[in-house]
């Protein structure tokens, strides 16, 4: 016989059990009725002979419960039958369920939302082909600690050339893209790559191809140019004829050869077109072996492993070195996998996310557990007239478990849309940027943890009131009435256990977060060297082509926008509220500073290793005014300074302090290049303290800072703007300004230097909210859970208050009495839960800064805090006991 | 009329004795209680809940059939069937069952 057949019969049984029962009470009654004429036919009575045949057919309904059971599915069958039990009981406390499907779907709603990050974060590949063989090459510079910077073009070549351990290899970098479009020029972000990026990623163009090699060939640039869909979609209005359109990008026309998809942003990620490699600078920079500008993708051959691949550049970084020794000295390579370059910054924060989140779902648990425990007391006599009725022990385990899991499944449903909803918020308003290529959201893999963590938090929670079942008498239980049922140890144990556990795990989570808030809070209060409130920075570019029907006058390029440069800055000086405007081209935290060698006037022979070297910033004398950067001696640039291009600098502290130290640095002398190069010298004539000005906590290097007067502006500026009102009410009016000056001026990265400077912080910012979330979360479910077991077990001794009271206890010593029982399994919660900190905390102290991850003050003050909560959760059930009216109580039996 | 001194069936044996009997073809619940009676000389009489049990049991399992019909006094009756799989379960027990009563036989005959 097949199982098929058997299933289907069952099945069948099952789906048609009204059929079945009414086939058998047939099939019984044809025997009845046969066996009575039987016995009619030997001389009985028709009655007589309808009782013998009844009799003679034994308990009918016992035959028929056995065949029906026969048929019906087992297991499954019971089930079935379990869960219309288990919803039928629960839907008589709606209250209680209400409460425990919430608390429950905060708890998984909340794991799962943080799992869907660690899912698309962690788990998921990158939407690339093949992304586990996928690399990124640095030229590393070993200096004072390895810096990562990047690759120069002659290197690239070399390195494409000579490796063995790679199948392809392309260089990429960032770009950006001036784009006269009908009603106002428009910036555009791109990208600049090699031909082969797009294959080693794997991206298929939607409409026309790829760059060619032969387009990718320096000072014979192929002027193409790849686009977005989305770029298409929005200004190319999704023309089919988009093929061999002409686009105007930085005043050169480009042909457009394909279209990409509307996912893909290149791996900077906000890439709307594409141009070959060879674009991104002039030949003359890209001849230059000493440049470091940009990173290579490349792929791993088929069986090479990572550190074959770094031993191989290893070699070849030696080789160089030897060969170009002025440019190579103590470069490196480092070979870099793909996903640890998109991700592996995120890794430890959401880790920690992780288990925070878990810890939550463990005080839910403990929460639930708790209601019902509560209820399962309530239920106590019921359960026990089951038990005397037959119901084998297992079976009623079976039912409570069943109810548990139907409680869980429920929180689980409302926890994933709460998760759908929560991950929408995470990706919307965090501050934390995810590649968008990233995208976490609920699929198959976060609704199967989802399902399962529901399924395994009921079976958890179900455990609890069975552990009481079990230690419990059931002729007890029926001969006790409920109201005087009080006092058995076991429950109290276990009912103390969750309070304490959950006490312990809010308390292990606030530490967390007191840390985490903290160090963000020392993060945000570092002082970066000016004063960062009040300015507006943005990004200006002056077209150097005359506008058509300009004067016809034919001016220097450089010239007029030196010109425009000076106007805007009268125009916005003249704002109200403007206190000070400046521009430079680059600015603290712009993201755009680069870095010289430089010579000292007698400085002592240097090797690689310590060859003097500095960011350079071009500024506007008012560059030091509008950030009000201190002077620790001398003075800024004048006008005539700024105009006649002066051979004058202004240094930062640790460039005097390296030369000059304790002497006067005023007056010294440095040059741009090595002690052998023909610049001409520059005489400082200030020096400023040193700033944060490329990074936060700290500048990434301590190379110091060299500020030059900005003769001539390139046609890309930045301006900084001081006022006394908010920055980014002004932004309107600036660039209004701006455009009366000259309307084909293109605006960008309009933000406040607050902003800049938060982006710097966001992480920490992102990681100290979420754990603050969770660790308020569990704070609010440990006193909940406090204040349900508090007045629990008032009610409970509603007799035992009011005889206290009777023979003359104050409402005074009812409430300490109380609360003194209440605070006990609180302050056991607390030790326990410093102890968790502690592990905790070992575990955050790479996130943390200016906080030691034993930082006495938090861990106090949040035992503190938590004391208060639990104390005010303990108040009012004692406060209620204080108020028992002793006639009532002991009427109360 | 239960009798009280009928002999109780051994275990299994009912299973057997109804598969024997509908060999001679379809039969209802009460035609196959009556023939095994009448067989065994009301030797055997069948408990009518476990005969009805052992069919439900036995079409589960697959050796019979069964379909609705109409009795010889035209009433709708349940009328079982052997399957192909019944059949061959018959033979393996009919072979099983003249080993064991022999054996039985045997010990019970030495003296």
């Amino acid at each position: 016989m097949t199982l098929l057949h058997k299933t289907r019969l069952r099945w069948r049984a099952l789906i048609k059990r009204r059929q079945l029962d009414r086939d058998l009470e047939e099939e019984i009654q044809f025997h009845l009725m046969m066996r009575a004429a039987h016995h009619h036919e030997s001389g009985m009575s028709p009655e007589e002979a309808a009782h013998a045949a009844d009799r003679q057919f034994g308990n009918r309904s016992w035959w028929k419960e056995n065949i029906r059971d026969m048929w019906s599915m087992g297991v499954w069958e019971s089930v079935v039958q379990d869960i219309r039990y288990a919803v039928r009981s629960l839907s008589k406390t709606p209250a209680f369920v209400t409460a425990a499907v919430l608390i429950l779907s905060l708890g998984i709603g909340s794991a799962t939302a943080i799992f869907s990050m660690v899912n698309a974060v962690l788990l998921r590949s990158l939407p690339f082909q093949s992304p586990d063989t996928l690399v990124v090459l640095w030229g590393n510079v070993q200096r004072q600690k390895v810096e990562r910077r990047g690759a120069s073009y002659p290197d690239y070549q070399d390195w494409k050339s000579q490796s063995r351990s790679f199948a392809d290899m392309a260089a990429y970098v960032s770009g950006s893209f001036i784009w006269p479009k009908p009603g106002g020029s428009e910036q555009v972000s791109g990208e600049c790559v090699a031909p082969g990026y797009f294959e080693l990623l794997g991206i298929k163009p939607v409409i026309g191809r790829t760059f060619h090699p032969d387009e990718d060939i320096v000072g014979k640039t192929a002027p193409v140019v790849l686009i977005g869909k989305g770029f298409w979609q929005r200004h190319l209005g999704s023309s089919p004829e988009v093929l061999g359109k002409r686009l105007i990008l930085n005043q050169q026309q480009f042909t457009v050869i394909g279209v990409l998809p509307a996912w893909f942003r290149g791996l900077t990620d906000h890439a709307d077109l594409w141009v070959p490699f060879s674009s991104s600078a002039s030949a003359a920079d890209l001849a230059d072996r000493g440049s470091r500008e940009f990173p290579v993708l490349a792929r791993l051959k088929p069986g090479i492993r990572l550190e074959q691949a770094q031993a191989e550049m290893n070699g070849i970084s030696k080789r160089l070195e030897r060969a170009y020794p002025a440019t190579n000295a103590l470069r490196a390579v480092e070979v870099s996998p793909l996903s640890t370059e998109i991700v592996g910054a995120l890794r430890t924060p959401l880790m920690v996310l992780l288990g925070a989140v878990g810890f939550v779902l463990l005080v839910a648990c403990a929460n639930v557990a708790n209601l019902l425990l509560v209820r399962a007391e309530s239920r106590r006599q019921e359960i026990a007239i089951r038990a005397a009725l037959g119901a084998s022990r297992i079976r009623l385990f079976r039912q409570l478990l069943t109810e548990s899991v139907v409680l869980s499944l429920a929180g689980g449903a409302l926890g994933l849309l709460t998760a759908f909803w929560a991950i929408r918020l995470l990706t919307r308003t965090s501050p934390i940027s995810l590649p968008t290529f990233l995208d976490p959201r609920i699929d198959w893999r976060v609704a199967l943890v989802a399902v399962s963590l529901s399924a395994v938090v009921g079976l958890l929670v179900g455990i609890v009131p069975m552990l009481q079942v079990r230690s419990r008498d059931v002729h007890g239980a029926l001969k006790e009435s409920s109201a005087r049922s009080g006092g058995h140890g076991a429950r109290h144990r276990i009912r103390g256990a969750l309070v304490i556990s959950e006490v312990a795990v809010a308390m292990m989570l606030l530490v967390g977060a007191g840390l985490l808030m903290r160090s963000f809070l020392y993060l945000s209060a570092i002082q970066p060297g000016f004063d960062p409130n009040g300015i507006l920075t943005l990004e200006i570019s002056i077209p150097r082509i005359q506008p058509p029907g300009a004067d016809s006058e034919q001016v220097h390029p450089d010239q007029r926008t030196a010109t425009t440069a000076r106007q805007l800055l009268d125009r916005i000086r003249a704002l109200p509220s403007v206190l000070s405007a400046s521009i430079s081209f680059d600015y603290p935290f712009s993201g755009n500073s680069s870095a010289i060698r430089y010579s000292a006037e007698g400085q002592s022979v240097t090797d690689a290793r310590t060859t003097p070297r500095a960011y350079r910033h071009r500024v506007s004398p008012e560059f030091f005014s509008t950030l009000r950067v201190p002077f620790i001696a001398g003075r800024m640039f004048t006008e005539n300074e700024v105009n006649g291009s002066a051979n004058v600098a202004v240094v930062s502290d640790n460039l005097a302090r390296r030369f000059w130290p304790g002497q006067d640095p005023i007056g010294k002398h440095i040059k741009h290049g090595g002690p052998a190069s023909t610049d001409p010298w520059w005489s400082i004539i200030g020096v400023v303290r040193e700033m944060k000005f490329r990074g936060l906590p700290n500048n990434p290097t301590t190379d110091p800072d060299i500020f030059l007067p900005f003769a001539r502006p390139p046609s890309a500026v930045n301006m900084l703007v001081r006022t006394a009102s908010d920055p980014a009410h002004l932004a309107g009016a600036v660039r209004r300004a701006i455009y009366e000056v000259d309307s084909s001026i293109v605006i960008s990265g309009v933000s406040t230097m607050k902003e800049r400077i938060a982006r710097y912080i966001e992480r920490p910012r992102f990681s100290s909210w979420m754990m603050g979330i969770f660790a308020a979360l569990a704070l609010l479910l440990a006193s909940v859970g406090l204040y349900a077991v508090m007045a629990y077990i008032v009610r409970q001794r509603t007799r035992e208050f009011g005889i206290r009271i009777a023979i003359g206890a104050t409402g005074g010593e009812v409430v300490s009495m109380t609360i003194r029982e209440g605070m006990l399994l609180v302050m056991a919660g607390i030790a326990i839960g410093l102890i968790l900190a502690r592990v905790l905390t070992s575990a955050l102290e790479t996130l943390l800064f200016g906080i030691s991850d034993t930082d006495a003050p938090t861990f106090i003050g949040v035992a503190v805090i938590l004391s208060l909560v639990a104390l005010s959760a303990c108040y009012l059930p004692a406060r209620r006991a204080s108020r028992v009216d002793p006639v009532a109580a002991l009427r109360h039996e | 009329m239960p009798q009280k001194n009928s002999d109780e069936l051994l275990p299994g044996t009912l299973d057997m004795m109804i598969l024997k009997t509908l060999i001679r073809g379809p039969m209802h619940g009460y035609d196959i209680a009556e023939s095994i009676q009448r067989i065994s000389d009301d030797v055997l009489q069948v408990d009518e809940g476990a005969l009805y049990q052992a069919l439900h049991r036995m079409e589960l399992r697959g050796l019979l059939d069964s379909r609705w019909g109409l009795s010889d006094n035209n009433r709708r009756a349940k009328f079982y069937r052997l399957t192909a799989t019944g059949r061959n379960h018959l033979v393996g027990e009919t072979r099983r069952w003249s080993r064991l009563s022999m054996a039985v036989s045997r010990v019970m005959e030495t003296n």
